[in-house]
């Protein structure tokens, strides 16, 4: 029991990542059980990560050197608070992202790609938890090259022209992306001969004033990595295509946790390799604020003119993902704070549309927002979630997204920028342009003879749209308990 | 900045080059293949730059043997052996990047991005 | 491709290919290489025979490198577990310099070549064939 206490970092990865690869064979004669055996891969790693953040809550931060190599020379997982919520999240969304996929998979995918598809999502999700827990650039490094390869994976699944072409430039771009990120490493390397993110950091302060233009070379460089695969906003240009033609879990999956996890990674570089100092200073953050405000206006822009549902959730996904840089480049806690919170938030929204997007193409096969009429009484349980989505996005108070706007605002007060709070009103009265007409085409154009029928989707379909849903009142009422989670995450980067 | 010490160095400059080069070509070229050369192209000067990094002068290859003398001197082994997970990466990114490019062709007949651009 | 004279040359030159291929992996302790590169030259090795060969190998057979493949991925993972490649934990060690004196990073690197020379394979079978 010792022994596994502390093995549970690494079996965390380990576990899913042998189902997945164990499916693979599986998979050839045997394909109706597989849903089930990556079911409990996930469900076991939720488990391990309700684990691990009692003990986090617990006061504790958890170190696991792989292999029982020390830190400069070995890999190191770390499990802070940050780590501990993002496994939460990216667990418990797979793992109701996966019990939606089991009914409606077969319909979106061709029939022999079932099995591997289940490979593939399980190795994206593993990357992911890599990505989250690593303590070491190099190894971020894989992680960041294996889930590209999953996610990409994941969209050409479908098999159609469109997502292959989608695809191909996604491919492109993520690698030029962590090319750009290894550049960015490598420099590190070269100045602090360490890959270990505290030994860099300690290095970092010794070396800084001797290689000014190198901080910022190497600056630009993670900057533009990782912007590309999170899609900040003149960097977005694979994602409407690719999370539009993907299969609907894929696209929950896509535009709910992958891109959030690149953001985690570029936060712990800029605040525990460079330090939160160097980032208050540099011009980086004003750069990074400015294009988290264009994205913010341009993707609710670019999304009102959609007509497709899924590719204006996608463009939706291009702003919010603004919302969060924004909280992270305005470098005061609340915005920080607002930022992480968003991340949790913008998961349950975008996941809880794209489901219902996904139940939507199941029963009626109706992609087009302007088909949607009488939606809300042939659908109830997926519109009426839909709708509390909607109404979070708007931010509504109640719900989710009225808790990372108003942080958000405070924390713009708190930067001393107060501008920031009509661009967040502004942004929010767009969000209301593109998403209430769904609302009203669902429920208002019908006339008066319609007859209230129950949905007509598999039940485990509806479970993980309206948990999500629930989930998103939840944060809405009760933030507190989360809040102050995040808050001491983020005391850890802020002095 | 004088030029000996450019010379010096002359292992980073060529990867520099060779990253932009790279990069060049995956962006500007229009045969899909030879933007999957582009990444390969792209990758090997990040190679380049680790490995020169690891080098040490005089140095030579990592390998335990009680035979030699004690005060020898020898090259940083982690760059090379990062640059091996790094090159099974961008193996696996040129295979699947070509797999995707044989599934285009079936689909559109060509491998021309313009064409491509045209006929969807 | 039917050429008389690739057939017979191939036929005396796969052997040491081969050889090769196995003398890199199996002194990746001992000389530049290891399992990464060795397996590299028998994939290509035997990659060169199906191109002169064609491609009339049974169904299963072709089957067989994927399944190989994903065994040895799966076994690797069991290993890398806990102690990852420290020699003295997985058994005994014999003098340094010799070709049996890292214990268990021997039999790690011939799992890799033989997983990279199956890993080309099957892409090679994938992208020809284009269906799985």
């Amino acid at each position: 029991m010792d022994h596994f206490l502390k093995l549970m970092p690494f079996t965390i990865i380990i576990i899913p990542l042998l189902v997945g690869f164990v499916l693979a064979i599986f998979a050839r004669w045997k394909k109706d059980i597989c849903p089930y055996l990556i079911l409990a891969g996930v469900a076991y790693a939720f488990m391990i990560s309700i684990l691990l953040t009692q003990r986090v809550i617990g006061g504790e931060i958890i170190h696991y050197h792989v292999g029982d190599w020390l830190p400069p020379w070995g890999i190191e997982i770390l499990i802070d608070e940050l780590a501990a919520m993002m496994l939460l999240l990216l667990n418990g969304c797979s793992l109701l992202i996966l019990i939606f996929s089991i009914k409606s998979l077969h319909k979106e995918i061709p029939e022999q790609a079932t099995g591997w598809y289940y490979t593939l999502f399980l190795l994206t999700l593993t990357a992911m938890m890599g990505m989250v827990i690593t303590n070491d650039l190099f190894n971020l490094y894989v992680m960041v090259e294996v889930t590209g390869l999953g996610a990409c994976g994941m969209v050409v699944a479908k098999g159609e022209k469109l997502s292959t072409e989608a695809t191909l430039r996604y491919l492109m771009l993520a690698t030029l992306g962590s090319g750009f990120l290894l550049f960015g490493i490598g420099f590190l390397y070269q100045v602090t001969g360490n890959l270990n993110i505290p030994y860099i950091a300690a290095e970092l302060v010794k070396v800084r004033e001797q290689y000014p233009f190198l901080m910022w070379a190497t600056m630009s460089f993670i900057t533009v990595g990782l912007g590309v695969k999170s899609a900040l906003f003149p960097l977005h240009i694979w994602l409407p295509d690719a999370h539009s033609s993907a299969p609907s879990p894929s696209s929950a999956v896509l535009s709910g946790l992958v891109v959030k996890v690149y953001i985690v990674s570029m936060l712990r570089i800029y605040f525990l390799v460079f330090g939160f100092d160097v980032f208050h200073e540099t011009y980086m953050r004003y750069l990074i604020l400015l294009l988290a405000s264009l994205a913010i206006i341009g993707g609710s822009l670019f999304a009102f003119v959609q007509l497709n549902l899924k590719r204006r959730l996608a463009y939706s996904t291009v702003a919010q993902i603004g919302y969060i840089f924004l909280g992270f480049s305005l470098g005061t806690k609340w915005g920080i704070v607002a930022a992480l919170l968003h991340i949790i938030i913008h998961a349950f929204m975008k996941v809880c549309l794209f489901l219902a997007a996904g139940a939507i193409y199941y029963q009626t096969g109706r992609k087009k927002v302007t088909h949607f009429s009488g939606l809300g009484y042939r659908m109830p349980v997926t519109m009426a979630a839909f709708t509390v989505a909607a109404l979070s996005m708007v931010g509504i108070p109640l719900f989710g997204g009225f808790i990372t706007k108003y942080g958000l605002a405070m924390g713009s007060l708190e930067a001393n920028n107060p501008y920031f709070i009509i661009l967040i009103v502004i942004s929010g009265l767009l969000n209301a342009a593109y998403y209430f007409p769904i609302v009203w085409q669902a429920y208002f154009t019908s006339g008066h003879n319609v007859k209230m029928e129950l949905d007509k989707v598999p039940v485990t379909m509806l479970i993980p749209i309206v948990i999500m849903a629930l989930g998103i009142i939840y944060m809405g009422i009760f933030p507190g308990g989360t809040l102050e989670f995040l808050e001491r995450a983020v005391s850890r980067f802020i002095l | 900045m004088d030029i000996s010490r450019l010379m010096l160095n002359y292992p980073f400059i060529i990867s520099i080059i060779l990253f932009c080069l790279g990069c060049l070509c995956i962006l500007t070229q229009h045969n899909l293949i030879k933007k999957v050369i582009g990444i390969n192209i792209m990758e090997t000067g990040i190679f380049l730059f680790f490995i020169a990094a690891g080098n040490i002068e005089g140095g030579i290859a990592p390998i335990y043997d009680p035979a030699l003398p004690q005060e020898i001197l020898y090259i940083n082994p982690l760059p090379s052996a990062l640059m091996l997970t790094g090159i099974v990466v961008s193996f696996s990114v040129t295979a699947f990047a070509l797999a995707i490019i044989v599934k285009l062709y079936q689909y559109y007949g060509t491998i021309y991005a313009p064409d491509i651009m045209r006929m969807r | 491709m039917d050429d008389y004279v690739t057939k017979i040359v191939f036929r005396y030159i796969l052997l040491v290919i081969l050889l090769y291929g196995f003398y890199i992996v199996l002194h990746g302790h001992l000389s530049p290489g290891g399992g990464f590169a060795g397996g590299m030259v028998i994939g290509m090795g035997l990659l060169l025979y199906f191109l002169i060969f064609g491609f009339e190998a049974k169904a299963k057979l072709r089957r067989l490198p994927i399944d190989v493949a994903t065994i040895l991925i799966v076994v690797g993972g069991i290993l890398e577990g806990t102690k990852f490649l420290i020699p003295k934990e997985h058994g005994p060690v014999g003098m340094p310099g010799t070709l049996f004196s890292v214990g268990i990073i021997s039999v790690v690197n011939f799992g890799i070549g033989l997983l990279v020379a199956s890993t080309i394979l099957s892409i090679f079978y994938l992208l020809v064939e284009g269906e799985f």
